[in-house]
């Protein structure tokens, strides 16, 4: 009993003061945590399939809508049309050789790093102006996707000067025995401007196996380029390759951005019903992918492409496929390997942006990522934006968290507005502003 | 009066089968249909069918037309240059549920 009085007052002080402590490392971490609020209001409704924005300071948008044409919201939220796709009707002009058909059309926009001086706006869209001869079948080069770069009025309401400054970026002609084969396939056509000014353009296989690894065709490649579309000199793809080529081996790179810590480009690109992948890349890299037939220990493929197989038609195991045709092939010994491949799924991974400001808190700086949600064999269904931190060396991720917005959309264009908000295209037709504040 | 018993029961009989089936009988369930769409159907082809990206809208067809579709979709048959998808997922789908799919898309629209 005396050794019990002795011993009890001990336990409970030591109790009390580890209570204190404990008590006070919660509510320093209630304080400390950073965790924004995030709201989202659409913007912009009715729609038809808004496929990416570009910015400049006072908020003014340009839009594209990939079978309409190229409009401007100004920062009174008066909307313009300014050049509009072949038949369109309401734009103050229109380009006659500019089409869509499936994933192909008018795409990608970005303003130069120096609009306030030039008025310069640089477009990707896909155009009959420049196919020749060579798009009679799938098998031949058909270059079918162009960079336009136009002078914008200063009142917004029209552009002009239009210079074709890429011609030669293949595109798929016609519908091939693929799944999701119809023409216009794996099209690419994300624009972005890089450190120091540079456009960069990212592309897609065209559903063409050799495409990828081709260092003479700009199919399945990132481009980086100046204002008159010329190479940057400082490109490094292996010798023989045209020079305008930053890295190759690429699938179909839709998402691309820059991380705000070091500059360093990233894609985001769509998997073949497995491992759609983020890349951190390397100048004159290879992203890994080789769908071409009788390579890599494969046979002859349906339309010498084998980027379904084996067995393309129907589900199987997606580490199965992954074996016989990778996104990643470790063949190559200028590899980039992935940072992320949504646990070896392809749900269709279409857009990046990193988040830059001190608003998105504890978010700041992770790269947010549009994933359309496809679901099919046995892949689930997920439309949705992740937030994913990626490592110092862009080897890997430290962090995966979904944007809690309450609702899912097939999100296809994400960009960063002036005002330090993230604004979203969505295939079914809105543009939505997603906002974030922390206390 | 046993022989009027038993006309009995089999007119109640059928009165009862009807009244059960009649969902399936007179066409589908359009609330059936629109659980069974949202599962897997509108990642692709969009909210109420309204059509996305390269998929096409479904939404305001003849009942007739979508079951056929479906149904040669399920037989493995192609149509099409996303046949590849479709008959995937149509394999597992029964009657009923094309059934059902069909009269939600009769008269789906999506408004935003």
């Amino acid at each position: 009993m005396i050794k019990f009085c002795k011993v009890f007052p001990f336990i409970t002080s030591v109790c009390m003061l580890f209570g204190i402590v404990f008590h006070a490392n919660a509510a320093e971490h209630a304080g400390g945590m950073n965790v924004p609020s995030i709201k989202s209001d659409a913007v912009m409704t009715g729609l038809e399939n808004p496929w990416d924005m570009a910015f400049l300071p006072d908020g003014t948008m340009f839009f594209t809508e990939k079978c309409k044409g190229l409009s401007v919201r100004t920062s009174s939220g008066s909307v313009n049309k300014l050049y509009g796709m072949k038949d369109t009707k309401g734009y103050n002009a229109a380009g006659k050789d500019l089409f869509c058909d499936g994933q192909a059309g008018m795409l990608g926009v970005v303003a130069d790093r120096d609009f306030d001086k030039n008025r310069t706006l640089y477009v990707y869209s896909t155009s009959t102006k420049y196919h020749g001869s060579g798009c009679k079948t799938n098998f031949e080069k058909c270059d079918g996707n162009i960079v336009m770069r136009f002078k914008v009025s200063s009142d917004l309401k029209k552009v002009s000067d239009r210079t074709d400054i890429v011609k030669d970026i293949q595109y798929k002609p016609f519908e091939s025995n693929q799944p999701f084969g119809g023409p216009g396939a794996h099209n690419g056509g994300r624009l972005r401007i890089g450190p120091g000014g540079y456009l960069w353009v990212a592309g897609g296989d065209r559903h063409r196996g050799v495409c990828p690894q081709d260092g003479k065709l700009l199919c399945g490649k990132v481009l980086r380029i100046d204002g008159d579309g010329n190479a940057h000199p400082d490109n490094n793809p292996p010798a023989g390759f045209d020079a305008r080529i930053y890295t190759y081996g690429h699938r179909n790179v839709q998402g691309i951005d820059f991380r705000p810590s070091d500059g360093r480009a990233f894609t985001a690109e769509h998997g073949p019903w497995h491992n759609d992948e983020i890349t951190g890349l390397v100048n004159g890299g290879n992203a890994g992918w080789d769908p071409a037939e009788k390579r890599g220990g494969r046979s002859a493929c349906p339309d010498k492409y084998c980027g379904y197989e084996p067995n393309q038609m129907d589900g199987m195991d997606p580490a199965v496929r992954a074996a016989y045709t990778p996104m990643s092939d470790t063949r190559f010994d200028d590899l980039m390997p992935a940072a992320w491949n949504n646990n070896g799924f392809s749900q269709g991974t279409g857009s990046a942006a990193f988040l830059k400001g001190s608003n998105w808190g504890v978010y700041e700086g992770r790269l947010a990522v549009g994933i359309m949600g496809i679901a099919f064999g046995d892949t689930p269904a997920g439309s949705r934006i992740d937030l994913i931190g990626l490592s110092t060396d862009g080897l890997g991720i430290n962090g995966i968290v979904r944007m809690p917005l309450g609702f899912t959309k097939r999100f296809r264009g994400l960009v960063m507005g002036p005002d330090n908000a993230l604004y979203a295209s969505t295939d079914e037709g809105e543009i939505y502003k997603i906002s974030a504040s922390t206390k | 009066m046993r022989h009027f018993s038993f006309l009995k029961f089999i007119y109640c009989f059928s009165i009862a089968f009807l009244i059960a089936f009649s969902k399936i009988a007179l066409g589908g369930d359009a609330e059936a249909g629109k659980i069974r769409y949202a599962q897997n159907c509108g990642n692709c082809h969009g909210p109420a069918g309204m059509g996305l990206a390269s998929y096409p809208k479904i939404s305001g067809k003849e009942i007739p037309y979508i079951i056929e579709r479906l149904k040669t979709y399920r037989s493995g048959k192609k149509i099409g240059s996303n046949s590849a998808l479709m008959i995937m997922m149509a394999k597992t789908l029964t009657d009923e549920e094309i059934a059902n799919l069909a009269e939600y898309l009769k008269d789906a629209k999506y408004e935003n």
